[in-house]
């Protein structure tokens, strides 16, 4: 019966199935998405009934513009140490927790539970710690690195970020990595022990080969959300202290509606998508290379 | 197959009616032309950006809705710490917006192919003076209505002053503030607070030094546009320098000296209320935070920000005060019925006994209108009235750029914390205005 239907009744049958979902996407995915690309080309303040075309200015703008540059290194020092440190210490814990250690399942749940708090709340809990307990701690054991505000100091604020973004992903990433451990066939591995591979060779020969796949999840995921962090930077430091730790996603945001410059902001957030597109896509498409079948 | 086209039809029909309801809540805005007398049920919404008043506004709802049966009023609250300008622009966006927003000053007039032109409201003429200058188009039009009048200076306790011996009516200098400090000092209390938040530093502060360049409003938008055109030497400027001479003198004092970031709103607004500081930089907003420290204790007021060690200098007398909110009326999305029902409100907040007393009483707002003669009945509002009513004041300057307290903030942060000298600070806040279009 498939081969006697025409053109118009797989068009048919298209929009019946997949019709809603298609609709659905054009209009809050791909045409506000175009649109957007559109406003980059004008000088629109976010609000105003007209905007006139001013070709490439917002582009050359943003390439202008020092704080933009600034904060993007920011992001990928942050983005750099957040990635490396979350999957690190995710793989470790996933390590620990498959090994039949006792109430792995209560770990396992507790380490996880960070995920479940939304980022603003996170934020203002960590901020808590870091400008009050902990300085409380330091000030009356006598810790110098506790003694005064991690958040009232650059560079300290940045590490503080860093904490609590590690904080945050690395129990969901724990969990890829335990589903990971999980696949890998127990046949290898035993064949593996018999031929006189010790624990070591055979973590780093046969278990690190076929959890690649769980690696190319983790890093994508870590990638793209460390690059669009926003709550936690908005609740825990404000982009503070004097902007040195303002994020990219934040400097964005204040450029198109703090500034009121809605045409720049536009541009720089298509540059963001553009880098971060690019980066995960050479990472996916690396980490799938190193995929091995057992 | 029939089925198919049966539901398939039935989804098509669907979705043409909801394109058309989408349009239909636009047709609105021509349609329902208002009969006086006839009363129909209409439903208007309030953007308020004051979070503090977020209570007292909703009573004010109920209020008026007893007395107008017909109409109700939802309050919104726009989201703490957040911009109301980019809520208002997103509910805009959504084709949602609120009947009645309420803005700073400064965005106000962004609005005016937006919002209804309410100069011929009958309390446009109680207004007080030149207090709707700034939201006034250039062919004269009102845009909005004023809510409330805001000060803003360093704030004493006047019990810790009392211990120490200082009278606060005696500060006229910066040496007269310095001279105090140590007093306050002497008794082996830390004599001042700062608040190192950007919008505190940069919207309130810093603004001393540009409203004390002139008593003419003129000249100080002059001053700003020259400031934009890079022909200002800041180093060089006597108020700039004065206001920064008062802020090292605070910065000297300040009992977060050691860690002058870590300072936070919450904190300070404990300390001035307790009596563990004599002095804190801030406006008569932050009344109801400190009530909850201070007990029993209302001895409170404002001096000013002393700019020189010249008593009569422009500025050492009189402290910042200014309409801080205004609400303007929406006619792009709604209806006729709802704008007449939104006039109708802001005209019973200045004209009903109940508006005016939850306004002034409940609210503790300072309001801009002649006819209310309520007296405000906390410390910081009654220290603005009365320097108010004897003329010293300056300038409250709400029609910096929006990104002012942000951008300029973060420098001001810099030189609380010591990173960046004078110089460096005045270069910094030249290079920012430079960008300004």
């Amino acid at each position: 019966m498939n081969q006697e239907k025409g053109f118009f009744d797989k068009l048919k049958t298209y929009l019946v199935f997949a019709g809603p979902t298609t609709f659905a996407f054009f209009t809050v995915i791909l045409l506000p998405f175009i649109f957007g690309i559109y406003l980059t080309f004008t000088d629109w303040n976010g609000i105003s009934a007209s905007q006139s075309f001013i070709g490439g200015k917002n582009y050359f703008a943003v390439f202008q513009d020092k704080a933009f540059w600034s904060s993007f290194l920011l992001t990928l020092k942050y983005v750099f140490f957040t990635v490396i440190i979350t999957n690190v210490l995710a793989f470790l814990l996933a390590y620990l927790l498959t090994s039949g250690i006792k109430a792995q399942n209560f770990f396992r749940s507790g380490f996880f539970t960070p995920n479940l708090i939304g980022g603003v709340l996170l934020g203002y809990i960590w901020q808590f710690i870091f400008s009050n307990i902990l300085v409380y701690l330091g000030k009356n054991f006598n810790i110098p690195i506790f003694s005064s505000s991690w958040l009232s100091n650059p560079n300290k604020a940045f590490w503080a970020l860093v904490i609590v973004g590690v904080w945050q992903y690395s129990g969901y990433m724990m969990i890829i990595y335990i589903a990971g451990f999980m696949n890998v066939p127990k046949d290898i591995i035993e064949a593996a022990s018999i031929d006189g591979a010790n624990g070591f060779r055979r973590m780093i020969s046969v278990v690190l080969p076929m959890m690649i796949p769980s690696f190319t999840v983790c890093i994508f995921l870590s990638l793209q959300r460390t690059f669009m962090v926003y709550d936690v930077n908005l609740s825990l430091t404000k982009g503070g202290p004097f902007k040195s730790t303002e994020l990219i996603s934040m400097s964005v945001y204040n450029k198109a509606f703090l500034s009121q410059q809605y045409g720049v902001g536009q541009a720089q957030a298509f540059f963001l998508f553009l880098m971060v597109a690019l980066i995960t896509i050479v990472q996916v498409y690396f980490s799938k290379k190193m995929e091995v079948e057992a | 197959m029939k089925k198919i086209k049966l539901i398939s039809l039935v989804l098509s029909a669907l979705l043409a009616t909801s394109v058309l309801a989408g349009c239909s809540s636009k047709n609105n805005e021509s349609a329902g032309n208002s009969q006086a007398g006839v009363a129909k049920d209409v439903k208007i919404t309030f953007l308020n950006s004051k979070g503090e008043i977020q209570a007292q506004m909703e009573e004010a709802a109920k209020a008026f809705t007893k007395d107008n049966p017909n109409i109700q009023v939802e309050v919104i609250a726009a989201p703490a710490g957040g911009s109301p300008f980019e809520k208002v622009t997103s509910m805009y966006a959504s084709g949602n917006a609120p009947s009645l927003s309420m803005l700073d000053p400064g965005d106000i007039l962004k609005f005016s192919d937006k919002f209804l032109d309410l100069t011929n409201e009958k309390w446009v003429a109680d207004a007080a003076d030149k207090s709707l200058d700034v939201v006034k188009t250039n062919d004269g039009k009102v845009m909005a209505f004023p809510v409330t009048v805001e000060g803003a200076g360093i704030i004493y306790n006047k019990n810790v002053l009392d211990k120490a011996g200082v009278d606060p009516k005696s500060i006229k200098t910066t040496k007269d503030l310095e001279d105090a400090f140590s007093k306050v000092k002497a008794q082996g209390i830390a004599p001042a607070a700062v608040a190192p938040m950007d919008w505190s530093l940069a919207g309130h502060l810093l603004p001393v030094a540009y409203a004390t360049q002139s008593k003419d409003s003129k000249e100080i938008s002059k001053f700003l546009d020259d400031l934009k055109a890079g022909k200002v030497d800041l180093t060089q400027n006597k108020q700039f320098n004065g206001v920064l001479d008062t802020l090292d003198v605070l910065k000297k004092n300040n009992i977060d000296s050691k860690d002058p970031l870590a300072g936070t709103y919450e904190n300070d607004q404990q300390y001035i209320g307790s009596g563990k500081v004599g002095f804190w930089f801030m406006g008569n907003w932050a009344w109801p935070q400190i009530k909850d420290f201070a007990g029993d204790n209302s001895n409170f007021g404002f001096i000013p920000v002393p700019v020189s060690n010249n008593s009569g200098d422009y500025g050492n007398a009189g402290i910042p005060v200014g309409v801080t909110k205004f609400i303007g009326v929406d006619k792009v999305n709604n209806n006729a019925d709802q704008q007449a029902a939104a006039k109708k409100f802001l005209e019973w907040l200045v004209y009903n006994k109940t508006g005016q007393d939850i306004l002034v009483n409940k609210a503790n707002v300072i309001p801009a209108f002649k006819n209310i003669t309520l007296e405000p009945n906390d410390p910081l509002g009654k220290s603005i009235k009365s320097y108010m009513s004897s003329g010293n004041t300056i300038q409250f300057m709400t029609i910096l750029p929006p990104d002012h307290w942000k951008q300029v903030g973060a420098s001001m942060q810099k030189y609380l914390a010591g990173k960046i000298d004078r110089a460096g600070l005045a270069k910094e806040i030249q290079d920012y205005w430079k960008t300004i279009k």
